[in-house]
């Protein structure tokens, strides 16, 4: 019976693949980084010179894949099978987690505050304080979105750098978008949003907008709706047209190749990782530099966005909290932190940066950052709301209505999603 | 002339049906800026996409899962469908009946009504990232005891009295005495147990969050819409060949066996 | 009988019966309790009365996703006979390489739905797929496949078709080969058409297949989940959001277990309710 032992075979390698678990000391500490592979680099390269030191071992594994990473660890804390460091959690999050009890409070860890305070500073110590008094995360680093762009493309259409407001973006538009091989479809776009309905990507290009055109409003505010107003209008507006007009591609980004690294489109909205990944993956010959988000035309004032703040927490189901602060300790010290945005590109959320020889003579070397760690003094993080992700389903519902379809006036979009955020908090 | 006809009409539905997995082939060896105008062989070949898929998921680990989880229940399912097919053909006792049309009703009951419940049952019994939440909730299967019932009923009552005058255990008339006699009901059983299993992703995409755990659909499922592809379209298509690959050299060997379990369990 | 002898057909049937009371009994009783509650796992359970049902009535969403699948059945399930009879009539006749040609068929039936999702993804692509470019080489015009509303579910649905179809093809062969050859005899001395033979002969003897295709295209409709996950992520405007994925997204991505729990009865009530009604109208046809 050549099927029987073609079975049998199969259950046997499947039997000794499957057997070997690497045995964990009880003290070990699980490490989840983010997904994105200098991340990863990092984690490791610092968790290798802690274990040559120390009997406690650091185990470090990216974060298990997802859609998002906030869903897995959701799933995980329901599971009750978190890590004991998560060092990528949206700040946006900490809050429903803290009251729910499965993080542990830091500032009882002795040296905590005081190493916090030093790095830090007063006003972000005051962000990360949770309404119960205790701090529950390690501000760790920032990614304040702004617009890169393809140099070549965006001087070819007699500009220097990217259009700063929305009519300058749409005239930008106007000229680069086009069918460039004649058949009959537009192929070239000024830039494009993921389109897909996730509630997270609204935080790569609506929030950051609305946090720049009305200098950082809240979206929620006394537990009702704050954004039924004229900039979250004017965003939806905005974007709306670019869309309608075809100056922005309509398709997922999950099909075909990176639009934005082949030419086709000519900016895109992002934090400052994205320069790693463009280092990565670029032509020789491809140029792009950085600049703010567009903003409303009589914008007055500093720019603001979005910091997308990822922040480092310890979980309850952790056997050494003292150890693992630890080790974190050597991750956002000064070589810590450096080491970070050598690897990563990204933003450590430390005060005096710019003050700061050894990130001074970094940033010599690495000078797309500068324009990041400009922008990180005009940033946002969340509001303070413990069913965001859901409020900001509701907005991403009606952006896909009113931007994407062009089914719905900007006003009536907004408009109906703060019903909807009011109707949800009134029901929590 | 109609006969022409009908052979262009197979040759170009043949086509359609083998072109896509002809070109997902193609564009998983086709340098990433090349993917997007593929449409028949690249100009040049490349195995970038695999490497890089390897380093960045644990496809070989999960590839070993799929095939442990997959191997178990399908053992399993033969091993407890055939006692309970057994015990409902040829033993007689209290409530068979009633067991039998509550196997019925079971089959009959839409999965959507215990997917949350029994997600809940796995977290509580802390079986969250193990193996036992991929493998014991399939271990019972109501469509094999059923066929296992409908063989064990085409079998001679005698032969079973026989081996029960020589003194033979319920458990050694089963498997070592029926079962010569019931093996094309036993590979249909073990075909379509392994294969649904194996393709399974909505139960492992619930219960399972820890990567070393994965099964190799759930874990390209993951792949092509999660982050860690770094919007490389390439090593998406590579992983997703690895995932066919093996049941199409199995199906390449056993396609006879194949059809005709996956025909039969059309026919109830 | 002894004792003994009486025990065993117990155990045999234990373990059938350990898994029923656990993943079968349980979960339905629990379930139910759940759809009278708020709970998100990890905070306490609490009592809303029929919040859940009421909000499900007035929810956009729930209704957009059954009237999605509808629509989705309303296309799968003619493409399908029509496409397996079709190819089940052809291949019967006298014809060379049948059984590579019933192989090739059958491919995708067994390869896993994430792979076929992933690839036709990538057909289906607006601006490079594989398909407009066809369409546009042979001076079509492209079609929106998953980006316009319009098409997501009906394109879903003719991937579906392709997925499933030669498993069809196989079961339409067997009830063709049941149709004794001296009916078609008789009827040509009688001077049928081929219409006539198809609508007189065939299909009354393959009524019990399409009676089956039917009902395993509804269910299937139904546990429509990987495809518009990966492909479309319900989307375009919840054109695709099928009904297992609206659970999904309930359950998982905000922890309303209570709402999903009332979501999954409602459909699972809804599904066996057209079965009904497809098993009095479609079995009584012929």
């Amino acid at each position: 019976m050549k099927l029987t032992t073609f079975l049998l075979l199969l259950l046997a390698i499947g039997t000794l693949g499957s057997c070997s678990t690497d045995s964990q000391n009880k003290d070990d500490i699980t490490f989840w980084s983010s997904n994105a592979s200098q991340e990863i680099a990092f984690s490791k390269y610092f968790a290798d010179k802690w274990n040559e030191e120390q009997n406690a071992k650091v185990h470090c594994q990216p974060i298990p894949e997802g859609q998002s990473s906030e869903e897995v660890i959701m799933a995980a804390v329901v599971g009750r099978t978190t890590p004991d460091i998560y060092a990528n959690m949206w700040q946006g999050l900490v809050e429903v987690y803290a009251k729910s009890g499965v993080l542990i409070p830091l500032d009882t860890i002795s040296g905590f505050t005081d190493f916090i305070r030093a790095r830090c500073g007063d006003k972000i110590i005051k962000e990360i304080t949770s309404s119960d008094g205790h701090i529950y995360q390690i501000p760790w680093k920032i990614n304040p979105f702004m617009t890169i762009y393809n140099q070549k493309e965006i001087n070819k259409l007699g500009l220097e750098g990217a259009p700063k407001t929305y009519t300058s973006y749409l005239n930008a538009g106007r000229a680069f978008s086009k069918d460039t091989d004649g058949d009959g479809y537009i192929d070239r776009w000024i830039g494009d949003t993921e389109v897909k309905n996730i509630w997270h990507q609204r935080l790569n290009n609506f929030y950051p907008l609305y946090l720049g055109a009305s200098h950082g409003a809240p979206l929620v505010k006394d537990n009702k709706a704050a954004f039924n107003n004229e900039y979250a209008v004017g965003v939806f507006a905005f974007l709306q047209e670019l869309y309608k007009n075809g100056y922005f591609a309509k398709e997922s980004n999950t099909v075909g190749s990176d639009k934005f690294l082949a030419g086709s489109t000519a900016t895109k909205w992002t934090g400052a990782w994205d320069v790693s990944y463009l280092e990565r993956y670029k032509d020789e010959d491809f140029e792009y530099n950085i600049s703010h988000m567009p903003v409303p035309d009589d914008h007055q004032g500093e720019v603001y966005t979005y910091a997308d703040p990822k922040n480092m927490v310890i979980f309850n189901t952790c056997k050494n909290p003292g150890l693992a602060w630890q080790f974190i300790k050597t991750l956002i010290d000064d070589s810590g932190d450096l080491k970070f945005m050598e690897l990563s590109g990204q933003i450590p959320r430390r005060q005096n940066l710019k003050e700061n020889e050894l990130f001074i003579n970094l940033l010599n070397r690495y000078p797309k950052l500068i324009p990041f760690v400009d922008q990180s003094e005009y940033v946002y993080g969340t509001d303070n709301c413990e069913v965001l992700i859901e409020v900001l389903d509701i907005i991403s519902q009606e952006y896909e209505f009113c931007v994407i379809h062009n089914k719905k006036t900007a006003e009536q979009a907004i408009t109906d999603a703060a019903k909807a955020v009011d109707v949800l908090l009134g029901n929590f | 002339m109609k006969k022409a006809i009908i052979y262009i009409v197979l040759i170009v539905m043949a086509i359609s049906f083998l072109y896509p997995f002809f070109w997902m082939i193609m564009a998983s060896l086709t340098p990433e800026k090349q993917i997007g105008s593929l449409t028949f062989f690249p100009d040049s070949i490349t195995f970038d996409n695999y490497t890089s898929m390897f380093s960045k998921i644990p496809i070989g680990r999960a590839l070993l899962n799929s095939m442990f989880v997959s191997s178990v229940i399908t053992f399993g399912v033969i091993m407890l469908g055939s006692m309970v097919g057994y015990a409902l053909a040829k033993t007689k006792f209290n409530g068979r009946n009633f067991i039998f049309y509550l196997i019925i009703f079971t089959m009959t009951l839409p999965f959507q009504i215990t997917l949350i419940p029994n997600y809940i049952t796995i977290v509580k019994l802390g079986w969250v990232d193990q193996y036992t939440a991929l493998i014991i909730p399939f271990l019972i299967n109501n469509f094999a005891i059923l066929l296992f019932r409908q063989s064990f009923m085409s079998i001679p009552q005698a032969l079973i009295d026989a081996a029960r005058i020589d003194g033979c255990s319920e458990i050694r008339i089963i498997f070592q005495v029926l079962f010569p006699s019931i093996i094309p009901t036993i590979v249909t059983v073990g075909i379509l147990t392994f294969m649904t299993t194996w393709n399974e992703v909505l139960w492992p995409l619930i219960v399972v969050r820890d990567e070393q755990v994965m099964t190799l659909p759930q874990l390209v499922t993951l792949f092509s819409v999660g982050g860690r592809a770094d919007a490389q379209l390439g090593v998406k298509l590579a992983s997703a060949v690895i995932l066919a690959l093996p049941i199409m050299i199995a199906y390449s060997f056993f396609q006879k066996y194949f059809i005709q379990s996956m025909a039969s369990s059309g026919i109830k | 009988m002894s004792r003994k002898t009486n025990l065993i057909p117990y155990l045999l049937i234990s373990p059938y019966v350990l898994f029923f009371l656990v993943f079968v009994a349980f979960p339905v009783l629990f379930s139910f309790f759940l759809t009278f509650h708020k709970w998100n796992i990890i905070s306490p359970m609490e009592y809303s009365g029929i919040d859940n049902y009421e909000r499900m009535f007035n929810d956009r969403l729930f209704w957009k996703s059954l009237r999605n699948t509808i629509w989705f059945l309303i296309i799968h399930i003619p493409l399908q006979i029509i496409f397996a009879l079709g190819l089940a009539v052809f291949l019967n006749g006298k014809i060379k390489f049948k059984g590579l040609f019933r192989s090739v068929f059958f491919l995708p039936v067994i390869v896993s739905g994430v792979v076929v999702t992933i690839m036709w993804q990538q057909l289906y692509g607006f601006n490079s797929g594989v398909l407009n470019r066809l369409l546009v080489s042979i001076g079509l015009v492209r079609v929106g496949w998953l980006t316009n509303p319009d098409m997501a579910m009906p394109s879903i649905a003719i991937m579906a078709t392709w997925k499933n179809v030669g498993l069809y093809i196989i079961l339409f062969l067997v009830g063709l080969q049941a149709v004794p050859a001296h009916y078609y005899e008789a009827a040509e001395i009688d001077g049928a058409s081929s219409w006539q033979k198809l609508r007189y002969i065939t299909i009354p003897a393959i009524n019990p297949t399409i009676f089956m295709v039917i009902i395993l295209s509804t269910i299937g409709g139904f546990s429509l989940f990987i495809e518009p996950y990966v492909m479309t992520g319900g989307g375009p405007l919840n054109s695709s959001l099928s009904s297992v994925l609206y659970i999904y997204k309930q359950a998982f991505e905000f922890y309303h277990m209570g709402y999903a729990a009332t979501l999954g009865f409602a459909f699972a009530f809804i599904i066996l309710i057209i079965i009904i009604i497809q098993k009095k109208y479609i079995e009584k046809e012929y």
